[in-house]
């Protein structure tokens, strides 16, 4: 299988904390990889590794066959990256919104206009909605436009930091109805990461349990279970994390 | 497409949409420039000052060559004067004083004073209290320092003509009271004699150089909010994470708040007009026929120069820094910078100053603009084009600086 991501052995420090120890997945072309642990765990610097916005300290680093931080322009443009509670434009419209970056990933302002359309059907707000200010959006709405604008790019590798946190039950169901629709419709790999290990179950075709800057398994949900001898994820979680969580 | 044209679009859209924001960068400076105006000249003499005026000497005289003086002319002649000056002057008895506790000046006329004054061995005094920090007690004694020089010279004309007379020779009264003479004629730097206009065109330069000091503010405030504003609301990261170029990333952030810059030079040059207009109409004074279309332009073009450099030096910075704090500091000191260097365009001459000093100035872009708008007053033309080009250069040297120091990680992981 066609890996679109290669880490091995990646290390990461902030001043006297070490953020990544040793941190080594593959994720392959087309499937949904989640990355899963508590907070602290290493997620989001992973993901802004990948995402070419911090460089690693130590280790290799291959995103879409290019190596890390070394092409970081070459990937830019084949990335789509939604982080961690990110915001709109407030004072934009939604469609503003959406149009900004499909400007910023496209050729000619057509093609602009054509992958912001995409995107404002993949958010499945109403023309009435897409056209007001996203400041007086709830944040259900928000995270939808910006999880469509990650989306709409048709980018190779989205990545999306823990993007249901913070919403209600309809919202987060909402929008993992999103990611599972259009990831096979537009036939793009996506990484995300979550707390929710229910979402995880729901949406990846395979996962990597993080902590403490390390990678303890990586699996389909199956294989991860079969290993921890656990009969659902939060389980195998546990077991597989150890005894420092309880 | 232009990586470019998306960050403008959007940021002019952003820009647009905050209006109140807009409407208090184009306003600062026409509220500001006018206020001034009628601070300083209209509103000294709104103030209620009074002036009392004592005459104890209550007497007159005959002064050959003069005629009658009096101590009663001379007290309505100070009355007079001052009331056209806008004081509220009054002539009371000494008895009365009690009644009248605040004042801002007391004239006495003494006993004697007369008598003093005809003599040709004793000298006459009027006495004057003043009170302390008063600025307009100070205006008043200068109106009665006037009227009494202008006796004091009656006088000695009077008596230098009448003892020239009983000494039967001719002489000139002014040579005596004045025998050494100043005589002053203006040039221009070329050499060239210049008419008082070119005096007041100087002036002019100093005090436009100086109304640039209200325009750097907005833009820094708004380069501010564009860059750490977008990472406290946390836009940014998304940002970063797209094909879009660092360069055009902060080119476009930098343009586009070059245009709030814009808007405040286009209010600044309206607010001078404003600051001339108010005197004109006071006094009649044509001033603003100097405010050509010619100077206007430059003024506006060193108004969106000395914004643009603003947010050159403190791009970088914001850059580094990453925090509200941080960039709020360094930005007060960038407008405290400039404004050292406008305020100091109203009493220093730059190119006068030592050769060090001098230098030491031409390394800060603001004086570019300040000597921009100085030769466009007094027309080198030619000096205006160095200038602009040096300030540009300066501003374009710091963009590329910024664009060099840009760092996703620096502006992710620093405190806001």
């Amino acid at each position: 299988m066609k890996y679109v991501v290669k880490l091995r052995n990646v290390k990461k420090s902030f001043g006297k904390t070490q953020a990544l120890r040793s941190v080594s997945f593959d994720v392959y072309e087309g499937e949904i990889f989640g990355l899963i642990g508590p907070n602290g765990a290493g997620k989001t610097t992973t993901l802004r590794i990948i995402s070419t916005l911090v460089r690693h300290d130590e280790g290799y680093v291959n995103v879409l066959g290019y190596e890390l931080p070394k092409y970081k322009d070459h990937v830019r443009g084949k990335i789509a990256y939604l982080p961690e509670d990110a915001r709109l434009y407030g004072r934009l419209t939604g469609w503003e919104n959406l149009l900004y970056f499909a400007m910023i990933y496209s050729k000619d302002k057509e093609e602009a206009v054509k992958m912001a359309k995409l995107g404002a059907e993949i958010s499945g707000l109403s023309p009435t909605d897409l056209h007001r200010k996203t400041s007086e959006y709830s944040k259900g709405m928000a995270r939808r436009v910006a999880v469509a604008r990650a989306l709409m790019t048709k980018a190779p590798l989205v990545i999306l930091d823990e993007p249901t946190t913070g919403l209600d039950v309809f919202s987060s169901y909402n929008i993992r109805k999103i990611i599972k629709k259009y990831a096979k419709e537009l036939g793009v790999t996506i990484i995300l990461s979550s707390h929710n290990i229910l979402e995880i179950q729901y949406l990846c075709d395979r996962i990597a349990l993080i902590d403490k800057g390390r990678i303890i398994a990586v699996g389909t949900p199956e294989e991860i279970l079969e290993r921890a001898r656990a009969s659902n994820l939060e389980e195998a979680f546990i077991k597989l994390v150890g005894d420092s969580y309880e | 497409m232009s990586k470019l044209y998306p960050i403008i679009w959007k940021e002019l859209r952003d820009m647009i949409r905050d209006v109140r924001t807009l409407i208090l960068i184009a306003s600062l400076p026409l509220i500001v420039m006018p206020l001034m105006s009628i601070s300083s000249i209209y509103m000294q003499q709104l103030q209620v000052s009074k002036v009392l005026i004592i005459d104890e000497d209550r007497s007159y005289a005959y002064i050959p060559f003069l005629g009658n003086i009096s101590t009663k002319d001379i007290a309505m002649n100070i009355s007079y004067l001052l009331k056209i000056n806008g004081f509220e002057p009054k002539i009371i008895e000494e008895d009365d004083k009690a009644e009248y506790e605040e004042y801002d000046l007391l004239v006495k006329i003494p006993k004697g004073f007369i008598k003093n004054l005809t003599s040709f061995t004793l000298k006459a005094y009027v006495i004057i209290e003043k009170v302390v920090g008063s600025p307009r007690a100070d205006i008043a004694e200068s109106v009665i320092n006037y009227v009494l020089s202008d006796l004091s010279r009656k006088v000695s004309k009077a008596k230098i003509t009448y003892l020239a007379m009983l000494a039967k020779t001719k002489v000139t009264p002014e040579s005596i009271l004045e025998p050494l003479g100043i005589i002053t004629t203006m040039v221009k730097p070329t050499g060239t004699p210049a008419s008082p206009e070119e005096e007041f065109k100087v002036r002019l330069a100093r005090l436009m150089a100086f109304s640039l000091i209200f325009v750097t503010t907005p833009s820094i405030a708004y380069i501010n909010d564009s860059i750490v504003g977008e990472k406290e609301r946390k836009t940014i990261e998304a940002l970063l994470a797209t094909p879009i170029p660092r360069y055009s990333l902060i080119i476009g952030k930098v343009f586009t708040a070059s245009i709030v810059g814009l808007i405040a030079g286009l209010s600044d040059a309206l607010s001078l007009m404003l600051f001339f207009v108010i005197p004109s109409m006071l006094y009649g004074f044509n001033i603003l026929s100097y405010l050509t279309p010619n100077l206007i332009a430059i003024h506006v073009v060193a108004v969106y120069l000395s914004i643009f450099t603003s947010l050159t030096i403190i791009t970088p910075i914001i850059i580094r820094s990453g925090s509200y704090r941080a960039s709020h500091v360094a930005s007060l000191t960038v407008v405290s910078l400039a404004s050292i260097v406008f305020f100091m365009a109203l009493y220093v001459d730059i190119d006068k100053l030592i050769p060090i000093a001098r230098y030491a100035l031409y390394a800060i872009p603001y004086t570019h603009a300040v000597l921009m708008i100085k030769n466009a007053v007094l027309g080198t033309i030619t000096n205006v084009f160095i200038h602009a080009l040096i300030i540009t250069a300066i501003s374009l040297a710091l963009l590329l600086l910024a664009v060099k120091l840009f760092s996703d990680e620096r502006i992710i992981y620093s405190k806001t």
